[in-house]
């Protein structure tokens, strides 16, 4: 008894290493996923896309949506990294999840990839809602776009959608520029005004509009041209990542294999970009591109090596900070030309751009400025698709000891001549009063 | 009448020209210090009005240690001057001795002040 629990003591502390790979500062690749399904069919059609995750290491936990067993957390610890919903229709999630548990899930700083279709569910509607997407209150409505659907398009009521109007972000999509339009068939959606995380990573051209395709347009449509986003993304302050598509179908093999040829264009594209897109979105809301470390803010006088405790007015300063980002394997350094530091007291007395080695440290160096008080170095960065980096050390600074100021001005000589020569006035003086005749 | 005021400004400068002349010599002497000093004193406020005021304390130490000076001359003028009815039972050497300690004390704080 006593040498069977020893040795299951022993064999649990050699596994305990494998237990900490996964999700944590140091390596911010998500490595375990739950995906829930309302149809264990969407294994195979959509078999392409859940092979890309798999291939670049995910584990992939496929359930059903009202499997009555799903547990996002056990025992305060989240069971899972990421989480893809392709469960559109799903009005009540099984196990202990809901709209709430999933929001917490978000608040925890896990990503979310979140797909409505044709008949979304109030459930879906809601959790969109949290992360600031409104999808079109007309349950039965789509996007139809008379100028921008693909040739081919069976249905002829052209809402089989090519979409060419992508975000302008390498982070997001990539260095490769996607060049065949992607496909889209689904719901519409728009984004909260009064949210400014959330943006569109595909909108819709200015003819689009969602309404149902199967019957006459009774009123004009709510929503219309580009208003309309096919993909959202939410970049939460706590850097988890959402992605929100308003169709199912963009994510399936049938779309991703087909060719695409957009109405009134020439160009006839052999593979749709549903492929490149739906990769290139799920390695940045995984983390594998995009996410940022910075190391601590390191300050300190020209020619010296140690941060003092306080400044002098007036003083030389070096300011450095390193950045990391993460390739999905390793931290790479950083390199940009935008990253700023303000020194900082209630509003920027010195916003100096940092210039950037090739090995990720960011550097510059200043004048403290004329005034006296406690500053800040702050370094804010938000970066469209980025982390945001908000690093900030308080420092004091002092203003001139008294035998720290000038000395021997050589505007002054005159007032110095004069006193020297009124004290020789007044010796000579004396001499000439006492000794007079 | 213009005639007569030009001749009554010149009896006026003449009589103080003449009474002058007879005042005893230590007092001319004095007098002739303070002239110095305030003269000092003009030339560096001009020089301020010119250049600007930067080093404040420098010009107020200047300026001032040229007026401190020149009232304490003033001060020992009252008090040596034979004329003087108030001062009959100061001995001149006292009034000289405390001179030379106030002007002392006025270049010490002087030079502490000149930065």
């Amino acid at each position: 008894m006593m040498n069977l629990s020893r040795s299951v003591a022993l064999i649990s502390l050699f596994l305990l290493p494998l237990l900490s790979f996964s999700f944590s500062v140091d390596n911010p690749t998500d490595r375990r996923v739950l995906v829930l399904l309302d149809d264990l069919s969407l294994k195979s059609s959509h078999s392409i896309f859940f092979n890309t995750l798999k291939s670049r290491g995910f584990d992939l936990d496929f359930k059903l949506a009202d499997d009555s067993k799903l547990a996002l957390q056990r025992y305060g610890q989240y069971l899972y990294d990421g989480l893809i919903i392709f469960a559109p229709s799903t009005e009540r999630l099984g196990g202990s999840l809901d709209s709430k548990s999933i929001a917490d899930f978000v608040d925890s700083g896990r990503d979310l990839i979140l797909s409505a279709d044709t008949s979304a569910s109030d459930l879906i509607r809601s959790i969109a809602t949290e992360c600031g997407v409104d999808f079109d209150e007309d349950s039965s409505a789509m996007v139809i776009d008379h100028t921008s659907f693909s040739v081919s398009d069976v249905d002829g009521d052209h809402t089989l959608i090519a979409a060419d109007d992508l975000v302008k972000s390498d982070v997001i999509l990539g260095k490769a520029k996607i060049e065949a339009p992607v496909l889209f068939r689904g719901v519409a959606h728009s984004l909260n005004p009064t949210n400014n995380l959330v943006f569109k990573v595909l909108s819709a051209s200015p003819s689009a509009y969602s309404a149902n395709p199967s019957s006459k347009l009774s009123s004009p449509p709510q929503l219309t041209g580009s208003a309309i986003s096919l993909v959202s993304v939410l970049q939460a302050r706590n850097n988890a990542r959402v992605v929100i598509s308003g169709s199912l179908q963009l994510f399936s093999d049938r779309l991703i294999r087909s060719g695409v040829q957009k109405a009134g264009s020439h160009n006839q594209y052999e593979k749709s970009g549903n492929e490149q897109f739906v990769t290139e979105l799920s390695k940045w809301v995984f983390h594998e591109r995009g996410h940022l470390k910075a190391g601590s803010l390191v300050h300190h006088r020209v020619g010296e090596t140690d941060e003092p405790a306080i400044y002098r007015i007036k003083d030389d300063l070096e300011f450095s900070v390193e950045i990391y980002e993460w390739s999905g394997k390793s931290w790479e350094p950083y390199v940009a030309n935008d990253v700023q530091v303000q020194f900082y007291m209630m509003s920027p007395y010195v916003l100096k751009t940092l210039s950037a080695d090739k090995k990720g440290l960011f550097h510059t160096s200043f004048k403290v400025p004329d005034v006296y008080g406690v500053f800040q170095f702050k370094v804010e960065y938000e970066m469209l698709g980025y982390t945001t980096l908000s690093l900030s050390k308080q420092i004091p600074v002092r203003p001139y000891r008294h035998n720290e100021y000038e000395r021997f001005i050589p505007t002054a000589y005159p007032y110095y001549g004069a006193c020297f020569t009124t004290m020789a006035g007044f010796f000579v003086f004396s001499f000439v009063y006492l000794y007079h005749k | 009448m213009v005639k007569s005021t030009t001749k009554d400004a010149q009896d006026l400068f003449h009589s103080l020209r003449s009474a002058y002349v007879a005042t005893p010599t230590n007092l001319k002497i004095i007098d002739l210090y303070v002239c110095f000093a305030v003269f000092t004193a003009l030339i560096q406020v001009a020089y301020m009005a010119l250049v600007g005021s930067f080093p404040f304390n420098s010009f107020l130490s200047g300026v001032l240690s040229c007026i401190g000076t020149a009232v304490l001359a003033v001060c020992l003028r009252i008090q040596v001057n034979k004329e003087n009815k108030e001062f009959k039972d100061l001995a001149p050497e006292r009034a000289f001795a405390d001179f030379v300690l106030c002007n002392l004390v006025l270049h010490l704080v002087i030079i502490n002040f000149l930065g």
